[in-house]
């Protein structure tokens, strides 16, 4: 009887435990969709089911079903001008915008293009080259490589602030940041090279996985190294290659001191952690819409996330991670 | 005459009549050369540069002035410096033990076979998976004093205290949520790690302990920590390097903590610009995680 009532105490607790971890790890993500689907009024109701469900704060984010921007401002002379038939629609827009009151507006979908291609960006260019100097330093042996090895991984150490003074001071210099494009190519490269080390960190670790007689075969056969790469190695190693990838991809969608830096001064490409916080910073009281741009700000990559947990969880108990 | 001019080598010099040695040397270098040049580029160079740069009272656009160790004088004189190390310290102290403590009871627990357990493991990892930047509205939003569960919880609910408070907003109480949420947002990675090492530990250890007549609290003291032992101490390592090092973690959290990287951060690109003391911040910093580095690796790690 003793021991019978100890196990269930025992497994009472075990329960207990297993929910505590559950909610501690998911309560702030409830909070986040509960708030932004609330009205206002019910923001102060600590009951995290929304009384009535108000999806104005998504739809005003992703422009579904908005209003025509009013125009009852804009001057007579303008609208006639307006009228003209030999003016572009973007013209259109352009003087239109000087007239109608934008500032309200929180133009999330510029914000989530501007991540999405900038983050694209990097990873695929950190992954392309990564796959070469991986493979280099995993299978071909030539003097220095364990140096090379060793010192991709001593770049774990330094921190991102000990390269963004001289970062910025250099793209200032050269005159990068004087154009929109011009800065954004600058904040590209720097997240590239934040990805890269890691990148080859664990494409060099998965590539030592392939048995080398598969490509020795290959080689045997008359199949240079370089096509053993195309043929070989990259097919076998999609799923690393995809986890580096959106590894990669995160890195740059969560990025915000660098870009804070660097795009200050062009709002038209700010990425979305400085849209984010630009929001919070501006006007109080807009909950649900902070609320449902974190939402959506997280779902893309906790998406992406569940496509290769499994791997990214070995690589990242393996040491290919960097903060 | 002619027997020599057949025992010449024909083929002239050429890749071709590298060695396959020499072949994949090259091709070695060939690959590794860009990803190399541009972390050199990008993070070799601008590290070197931004010690230059820390002699210098540095102008943006012009030329810069060489000051020599005014700017390093100027720092470890400054009593801002020494209260942003301080909190650097507190948060980094904290945020560590906090992180390894709860990733090492989770990964006890989580190491169990229970149904929906992989499930569970998802969802673990989500604080961590997760932007910085789209968690931390949802924590602002939980410790707010006037809407915030936290407060009508432990005011409303439990009554440990009397009236509402702003723990984000108070200065001397925001690095507890600063601390918090690290906790938070790491102890998935903690989690990870401890638990790949524990379940590698030998079944029958365990097996021949409890034969022995030992319980679970000895199992636990001399069998799972001195089996964790290297793990949990190169956890500790990369914790502190990282923690040590941030800066959205906290900065987007609440301004009111000033660690390191802020502190710098606030005096390079707010109000006079001063990237020269910046840069000079920047070098210390790393100096001091440099130091700490040696004396662990060597003191606690035995290396």
């Amino acid at each position: 009887m003793v021991v019978q009532s100890k196990n269930i105490l025992r497994r009472i607790g075990f329960i207990l435990a297993i929910l505590a971890i559950i909610t501690f790890s998911l309560f702030p993500f409830i909070q986040m969709l509960s708030t932004s689907l609330k009205y206002p009024a019910d923001w102060g109701n600590p009951s995290l089911i929304p009384e009535r469900i108000n999806t104005s704060a998504y739809k005003e984010l992703l422009a579904i079903g908005q209003p025509e921007p009013d125009i009852s401002a804009v001057p007579e002379s303008i609208r006639n001008l307006l009228e003209e038939e030999d003016i572009t629609q973007e013209q259109r827009d352009e003087i239109l915008a000087r007239y109608v009151d934008t500032g309200d507006i929180f133009p999330f979908l510029t914000y989530f293009r501007n991540s999405l291609v900038i983050s694209l960006l990097a990873a695929f260019m950190s992954v392309f080259l990564a796959v070469f100097g991986a493979y280099s330093f995993s299978r071909l042996q030539y003097r220095g490589r364990s140096l090379i090895q060793r010192g991709v991984l001593f770049t774990y150490m330094f921190g991102g602030i000990l390269l963004l003074i001289p970062l910025y001071k250099v793209s200032v210099q050269l005159g990068l940041l004087a154009s929109p494009t011009g800065t954004f190519l600058a904040l590209l490269i720097i997240y590239m090279v934040q990805t890269l080390p890691v990148s080859l960190y664990m494409l060099g670790n998965y590539f030592r996985t392939i048995p080398y007689s598969i490509e020795e075969a290959a080689l045997i056969d008359g199949l240079s190294r370089l096509g053993t790469i195309r043929r070989i190695i990259i097919p076998l190693s999609m799923g690393a290659i995809a986890t580096v990838f959106i590894f990669s991809f995160m890195i740059a969608w969560n990025e915000y001191m660098f870009a804070s830096v660097f795009l200050k001064s062009f709002k038209n490409i700010y990425t979305l952690p400085l849209g984010l916080r630009s929001l919070f910073d501006s006007q109080h009281l807009i909950w649900d819409r902070i609320m449902s741009a974190s939402m959506l700000t997280a779902v893309p990559v906790i998406v992406m996330f569940m496509f290769v947990q499994k791997r990214l969880v070995g690589g990242l108990s393996a040491g290919g991670v960097k903060e | 005459m002619a027997d020599v001019a057949v025992a010449r080598p024909r083929t002239p010099r050429s890749p071709k009549s590298l060695t396959p040695q020499q072949r994949d040397a090259r091709l070695g270098w060939a690959l590794i050369l860009p990803a190399i040049t541009i972390i050199g580029l990008l993070v070799i160079y601008p590290i070197i540069y931004n010690v230059y740069l820390s002699f210098f009272d540095v102008s943006l656009m012009g030329a810069n002035t060489f000051t020599g160790l005014e700017n390093h004088i100027g720092v470890v004189t400054d009593g801002e410096f020494w209260q942003a190390v301080l909190t650097t310290v507190i948060y980094v102290i904290f945020s560590v033990l906090g992180t390894v403590m709860l990733g090492l009871g989770v990964a006890i627990v989580m190491n169990k076979e229970f149904p929906l357990r992989g499930v569970v493991r998802s969802i673990i990892l989500l604080p961590y998976v997760a932007p910085v930047i789209a968690t931390v509205f949802a924590w602002q939003f939980i410790f707010d004093p006037v809407r915030g569960i936290f407060v009508h919880l432990t005011v409303e609910v439990l009554g440990i205290v009397q009236d509402r408070f702003n723990l984000i907003g108070n200065p001397k109480t925001s690095i507890i949520v600063a601390v918090v949420y690290s906790i938070w947002k790491n102890f998935p990675f903690a989690y990870l790690m401890i638990l790949s090492r524990l379940q590698a530990i030998d079944a029958s250890l365990y097996e021949a302990a409890e034969i022995d007549g030992a319980g679970a609290w000895h199992r636990f003291i001399h069998i799972t920590l001195p089996e964790l032992q290297f793990i949990i101490g190169s956890l500790v390592l990369l914790r502190v390097i990282w923690n040590f090092n941030k800066f959205e973690e906290v900065y987007l959290i609440t301004e009111n903590v000033k660690v390191l990287s802020i502190y710098t951060y606030l005096t390079a690109f707010t109000g006079s610009l001063d990237l020269g003391r910046g840069a000079t911040l920047a070098v210390i910093q790393f100096l001091i995680l440099l130091i700490f580095i040696i004396y662990y690796v060597k003191k606690v790690l035995k290396w």
